[in-house]
């Protein structure tokens, strides 16, 4: 159960999977901020319809909820290791 | 073999449905119930035992000997409180027992800075019909079982 990678039941290894999740949030360009909580990564976006719901439930994430600008991606326990790779990418 | 998850709190069973996050009321990372706490100070304990494997002010997940994952999210929205108001009293990767305390804090002080204090304890990654001897509604004492995960 060591969270070394955030490889989750997509069985997509720890870099692709944030790589396809920033590509899910309309790219690095598009995110401002982006925040583990326990399950779900809290995001702020500068263009909410750059978001793909469809790209980020591929990317492995269980569900998507969206208030305009705040996007929160539900990828379940992993989220810490997620958002450090996602963090890694973005640079 | 099967685990009994217990309340971590005293107070009223209302069900996954009773939370205002759509993300436990769709059971977007697993089935479970929800609970809402008595608005009085108190600790909020282990459902199960096993691993801390997270502890944050306002959520932790346990992992029992069988891998199954059990979260408890202390109130709705709450990590904008930044930990205030809720005193860790075990640290990550300790090894719990059910029924031992895990944070302390007081419903409602939660509730009267805008919050819901209710309670979702989530059986992570489960599928619904793992679940089973589920109470489903009424008031609970902290440690009376929630349900049973097969």
């Amino acid at each position: 159960m060591e969270p070394d990678s955030a490889a989750g039941a997509g069985g997509v290894p720890g870099a692709a999977k944030a790589l396809a999740i920033i590509e899910g949030l309309g790219g690095a360009a598009n995110i401002l901020e982006i925040e583990p909580c326990i399950t779900r990564l809290r995001t702020e976006v500068r263009d909410g319809t750059l978001v793909s719901e469809a790209a980020l439930k591929s990317a492995g994430a269980h569900g998507v909820s969206r208030r305009g600008t705040i996007v929160q991606v539900i990828v379940g326990p992993e989220a810490d290791v997620l958002a450090q790779d996602i963090e890694d990418q973005l640079g | 073999m099967s685990v009994i998850v217990a309340s971590p709190v005293t107070g009223i069973v209302v069900g996954l449905e009773g939370v205002s996050d759509p993300v436990f009321a769709s059971a977007m990372v697993g089935p479970g119930t929800a609970v809402d706490p008595a608005r009085e100070p108190g600790e909020v304990c282990a459902p199960v035992s096993g691993v801390l494997r997270k502890l944050k002010p306002h959520a932790f997940i346990i992992v029992t000997g069988e891998g199954h994952g059990v979260l408890v999210h202390l109130g709705i929205d709450t990590v904008h409180l930044d930990g205030d108001g809720f005193t860790l009293l075990a640290t990550e990767g300790d090894e719990v027992l059910a029924g031992a305390p895990i944070v302390s804090w007081d419903p409602g002080s939660v509730a009267a800075r805008g919050f819901s204090p209710i309670c979702p304890v989530i059986a992570l990654d489960a599928t619904d019909d793992l679940l089973a001897n589920r109470f489903n509604a009424g008031a609970v004492d902290v440690g009376d079982p929630l349900f049973s995960w097969n």
